[in-house]
């Protein structure tokens, strides 16, 4: 089978399972559903993992098919901004190349992992055909968001997902907090949706085509030619709007509010959406766009210290707070501003990278979460846990090597994946010791509230309710299973990008992944110029391990060992900590500045429909009964007096009537006279 | 470009189809007593779907004459010949249930529809005076049985007589005017005829004696299409005809004769000058055809206005509508001539439409009576609904199609700047809609006392109020093709 012909089909089975689920699922058994929902999904892993295979088999230079279905816009012609007529013309069109290739495999794979352990997890919940629908039609949206071959069916996809994800975070719709989160994570992405839809109009005045190939061909070509020159103020223009789409949906600084909210949806969605794959489209763009950002060297800075300061300061939240799935909201945001930090380097495949290794080892800690509040009933404050590693003991394993692997600890896998975007950040010329000792801060912070959160939950004595512990239960398979898999995923998924560092002592194994993923992947030309000895590799290495570690002790010796420590830190930095924990008061400080602000103006303006508008509208009625009344008195003493008389019409009808006597012979004389008439007319003229 | 005898035949498919449907549909009707009335019907259609699909399936290239110059081949003629063909289904469809023609044998009714349609095909194909002569006594001839078809109902043999005698009178003028043309020209070729007169440059006693033959061969045409002041038989012949006979005769027969009218006087009296028509030698015509177009459709809603019978309602709503296309055949322009096809296009389904549900109430209720509409809309909403669309499109109401009509022609009459001809139909459409909307308030405003008893429709019947229904509601949307196939069908045949 040459399943690099079945391009559409990989996205096709998830939209007819979604189909079938939206449509017949009320009628179906739950059975049915999973099957049906798991079914399709795992379809879909197949094609995939049978197009990488048959792609890998293709020549380094020839890894690009691209499938064109069907002619979706031809919306005619269009002015360029340099002054050339160009078609618009969408084609619905799907193109795999290594980029693709990869986030099919992830999105897929963990996809189906998450499709099965929803399973379980919402075996006791309502709405089971509408999840698996929603499941089911987000798979369908992601798959066309990163196999489209052109910006106008990735930005469906894109949408699609938005739509999804707002459906999924208000799953549980009677309840106001879950319905309000799925608002706002709508509207945040809507701003950022602006920005991607403008950073698309500007290419299309600027290159006359969206498809991808078309785009990136001409910016090559033009940038050899030497009509682009780097920092184009178009291109700087374009990226900073794309990466303002970027920021909406990857949840960066500033539009990051909507992700921890979230959290409101049910713990499967929050580990496929909210952590592994849709979050992460932003990072995806980003990279599929890498040759217009290395053509704006200011676009990739703003990029790279969007994406650091979103790591710290994501990671500082993170510390304190209390909430299960809230921590690793935090985390996911923090780990989100390492990718982007990667890209905005010029790495960015150290960036995808870190997205694949990250999209296993952080589903593998919301699925950990997700058995830890199925375990407790529903329990998500970390404060009423502790204990539970014997009790749920393949939950505690697997999340200990999540753990373990976020925290950055060799060999696993995000231990590589992070430190090379460390690496990079120090080492690329673009890179910048600030943003390497941010990212090293954010790596120790991250350890820490890993372990924290470990701590709190599985060691030291239980602080449960007597009635919830009664009820703690190991999870049944369907969930444990996919947790494993997963967690052999946390550890391996790393080793395909070995850094030559380490390979070239491990019978040199090469840097496989960065080596796949660079024909998709533009590279800023001085990136790779910026050597620096092995030692000092080796050293910063060691570094961001030791961090790692110091993060460790300090959760063991906070949590376990000292537990009165953090109390008395609490007192003594009240300020801090408030402000930490209410999250740097961001929220309150949006509400003030922009959504009440909003709201006010909404007042205002339904103030000038009040007055201005509704006034207009009842002065003009007024204005119309004036007139009526005049009209009226016209009417009565002169059009009424000339009506009266015109009965007439009415009153004409009978001698017509009477005109048609039913002798036909009258009718024959009629009719002669009227053509004499005529011919009369014509005489006397 | 004028084809031999046998190479016409080629083009000649349409009606020799016809023609073979008649022989047949006579054959069974001896032959076959058991099966006949299940066959004839299917005999019937199928020959009409037949002709049907030849007419579009005709590609003539180029405009061209049949038969040494008898017939005129043109996208004009092609419009008239699906029309003719799409109403000869209808009315067939209409008829198969109605209790009226159930009343006597059908087996003649089948062949004379066939008859008629042949004979209206070939009058919009006529383009000499002989053939159109003929052509146009075929489908009066067959008309007056088929008025008269149910021979033991008084008020039908008298529509019927009526008919006979008036259409002789208007026959017989129209032959004295051709009469005068074959003298004054020597020929009886419309194409020949005119380059006659515009070769002979008619002046003086000349121009009397052609103003002559305009008038008294109108009153062929007028006859046809009930023009004021040829109209009167045709409240009578309406009211006495049965019911899916009269809405034949005031949709078909009244197109053909305006197919024959616009030929006539296009192509035999006038040369064409680029988008416009002018009349030969400055005829002061289109005044008078103006006139008779205000007349016909005012004279036909103020008749309308008091009467109480459904069908004699129609019957002058009838007359009306001729005035409205004949506004759009006097402008002698493309436009006008485009307005005049799209109404007529419209007024097929909406007035066949309108016939048709009184041709259901009579099944059941045997009246035509206004006050016997009362509670209809109780006893049968989907009735009352469809004959509420049909008639609020015979008004012109958007988004029903009767609008397209209207728009059509008042936009071509302004065009012209004729203003005040656009404005006393405005006015008429005004005066229309209120003998329109009063048959809507007897259905759904005005209940008598008898608790409603659900009305019996049957399926057929359903499915074809359906079919006649989707045009009225969705022509306004798809206009476009209706646009384009019209403007094509504009092109007649020069005889150059």
């Amino acid at each position: 089978m040459n399943f690099l012909e079945m391009l559409a089909l990989i996205p096709l089975f998830p939209a007819a399972g979604a189909l079938i689920n939206g449509l017949l699922g009320r009628r179906c058994s739950r059975a049915c559903i999973s099957t049906v929902a798991c079914g399709t999904v795992g379809v879909s892993f197949l094609l995939s993992l049978g197009a990488f295979y048959q792609l890998l088999g293709r020549p380094e230079g020839q890894r690009l098919v691209e499938q064109e279905l069907f002619t979706w816009i031809p919306a005619g012609a269009g002015e360029l901004s340099s002054g050339a007529i160009s078609q618009f013309l969408v084609q619905w069109g799907y193109q795999l190349d290594p980029l693709s290739a990869v986030m099919i495999l992830v999105v897929t794979g963990v996809g189906f992992l998450i499709h099965i352990y929803s399973i379980g997890y919402m075996a006791h919940e309502g709405g089971y055909a509408r999840f698996f629908t929603y499941m089911n039609l987000f798979m369908f949206s992601m798959l066309t968001l990163v196999l489209a071959n052109n910006f106008v069916v990735m930005f469906v996809g894109w949408e699609g997902v938005g739509l999804c994800s707002y459906l999924l975070i208000g799953f549980y719709y009677e309840r106001k907090s879950a319905a309000d989160a799925g608002k706002k994570a709508f509207i945040v992405n809507r701003i950022g949706d602006f920005g991607f839809m403008l950073g698309m109009f500007l290419i299309f005045t600027a290159f006359g085509t969206l498809d991808f190939t078309g785009v990136f061909g001409l910016v090559e070509t033009q940038a050899q030619a030497g009509v682009l020159a780097s920092g184009d103020a178009t291109i700087t223009a374009i990226c900073i709007l794309l990466f303002v789409g970027a920021m909406g949906k990857s949840a960066q600084v500033p539009l990051y509010v909507w992700l921890p909210d979230a959290m409101e949806g049910p713990t499967p969605v929050s580990a496929l959406i909210h952590a592994a794959t849709m979050v992460t489209a932003g990072v995806y763009m980003v990279a599929r766009c890498s040759a217009l950002f290395v053509l704006s060297p200011d676009a990739m800075l703003l990029v790279a210290v969007v994406g650091a300061f979103t790591a710290i300061f994501a990671a500082s939240i993170g510390l304190v707070q209390n909430d299960i799935k809230r921590v690793l909201a935090y985390s996911t945001v923090s780990q989100l501003g390492y990718m982007f930090l990667a890209c905005g380097v010029g790495a960015f495949g150290a960036g995808v990278f870190h997205l694949m290794t990250h999209a296993f080892f952080k589903a593998l800690l919301f699925l950990g979460a997700g058995s830890v509040i199925h375990a407790l009933s529903g329990e998500q404050d970390m404060r009423r846990m502790g204990g539970l590693r014997t009790r749920i003991p393949a939950t505690f394993w697997t999340m200990m090597v999540g753990t373990v692997a976020i925290a950055g600890f060799p060999p696993l896998a995000g231990f590589f994946s992070k430190d090379e975007i460390l690496w990079r950040a120090f080492s690329s010329s673009q890179g910048h010791v600030l943003l390497w000792a941010v990212g090293v801060l954010a790596a120790g912070m991250t350890s820490f509230y890993m372990f924290r959160m470990i701590f709190l939950t599985f060691l030291g004595k239980s602080r449960m309710s007597r009635e919830v512990d009664s009820h703690v239960h190991e999870s049944p398979k369907v969930m444990t299973v996919p947790l494993g898999l997963l967690a052999v995923g946390a550890v391996v998924s790393g080793w395909v990008g070995i850094p030559h560092l380490i390979g070239q002592y491990l019978h040199h194994l090469p840097q496989y992944f960065e080596h796949f993923l660079s024909p998709a992947l533009a590279h800023p030309a001085a990136v790779e110029g910026g050597h620096a000895s092995e030692g000092l590799e080796w050293g910063l290495m060691a570094l961001s391990v030791a961090i790692a570690l110091l993060g460790l002790w300090l959760a063991r010796r906070f949590y376990l060992t000292h537990p009165a420590l953090p109390e008395h830190l609490v007192s003594r930095f009240k300020h801090t900590y408030t402000t930490l924990l209410n999250k740097y008061w961001v929220d309150e400080v949006y509400d003030l500045l922009i959504v009440n602000r909003t709201k006010d103006l909404a007042n205002r303006l339904a103030g000038f429909d009040n007055r201005v508008v509704d006034g207009a509208v009842n002065g003009s009625a007024w204005l119309t009964r004036l007139t009526a009344s005049v009209s009226g008195f016209f009417d009565y003493w002169i059009v009424d007096l000339a009506v009266r008389r015109s009965d007439l019409i009415y009153y004409l009808s009978f001698p017509l009537r009477r005109i048609q006597t039913g002798v036909i012979q009258t009718y024959a004389a009629l009719t002669i006279g009227g053509i004499l008439v005529i011919v009369g007319y014509f005489i006397l003229t | 470009m004028n084809l031999g005898n046998l190479d016409s035949l080629t083009f000649f498919y349409p009606e020799l189809i016809l023609l073979g449907g008649i022989l047949l549909v006579v054959i069974s009707d001896i032959s076959l007593k058991g099966l006949r009335d299940r066959v004839n019907p299917l005999l019937t259609l199928a020959a009409l779907l037949l002709a049907l699909f030849y007419t579009l399936q005709t590609d003539h290239g180029s405009a061209m004459t049949l038969f040494e110059g008898m017939l005129a081949l043109d996208n004009f003629a092609l419009f008239f010949k699906a029309f003719m063909l799409v109403a000869g289904v209808l009315v067939l469809l209409g008829s198969l249930h109605s209790e009226e023609l159930a009343a006597v044998h059908q087996g003649e009714f089948h062949a004379l529809l066939l008859a008629v349609t042949l004979g209206m095909l070939l009058m919009a194909n006529s383009a000499h005076l002989v053939m159109l002569y003929l052509s146009l006594e075929l489908v009066s001839l067959t008309s007056y049985i088929m008025v008269g078809y149910l021979r033991s109902d008084r008020l039908s043999n008298e529509a019927s007589m009526k008919y006979i005698l008036f259409g002789a009178v208007s026959t017989g003028a129209m032959l004295y005017g051709f009469s005068l043309l074959y003298g004054m020209t020597g020929s009886l070729d419309l194409f020949a005829i005119r380059d006659a007169l515009l070769a002979q440059e008619v002046v003086g006693f000349n121009q009397v004696t052609l103003m002559l033959v305009v008038v008294l061969t109108t009153a062929g045409f007028g006859f046809k299409t009930a023009a004021v002041p040829f109209h009167f038989w045709c409240p009578d012949v309406y009211t006495g005809a049965p019911t899916p006979v009269t809405a034949f005769l005031s949709v078909a027969p009244k197109a053909a004769g305006f197919a024959i009218l616009v030929r006539f006087f296009l192509g035999g009296l006038s040369q064409p000058a680029g988008e416009q028509w002018g009349f030969i030698s400055g005829i002061d015509w289109p005044l008078v055809l103006i006139v008779v177009s205000v007349l016909t459709m005012s004279l036909g809603n103020i008749a309308a206005l008091t009467q109480n019978n459904l069908k004699r309602m129609l019957a002058y709503s009838s007359i009306a509508h001729a005035g409205y296309i004949l506004m759009g055949a006097v402008l002698l322009t493309g436009t006008g001539l485009k307005a005049m096809l799209v109404y007529l296009f419209v007024y097929l389904f909406m007035n066949l439409g309108a016939f048709f549900v009184v041709t259901v109430i009579f099944n059941s209720e045997k009246t035509f009576e206004l006050q016997d509409y009362n509670g209809m809309f109780r006893r049968s909403p989907f009735l009352a609904v469809a004959m509420s669309i049909f008639l609020l499109s015979l008004i012109g109401i958007p988004p029903f199609a009767g609008f397209l009509g209207k728009l059509y022609i008042f936009g071509a009459v302004i065009d012209q700047g004729l203003y005040w001809f656009a404005v006393v139909g405005a006015l008429n459409a005004a005066v229309a809609a209120f003998y329109y909307m009063r048959i809507m308030k007897h259905m759904i405003l005005e209940n008598d006392d008898r608790p409603p008893t659900p009305l019996q429709i049957s399926p057929l019947n359903r499915a074809l109020l359906v079919l006649l229904l989707v045009p009225n509601i969705l022509l306004i949307v798809f206009w476009s093709p209706i646009d384009r196939w019209t403007a094509n069908s504009i092109t007649l045949f020069g005889g150059l």
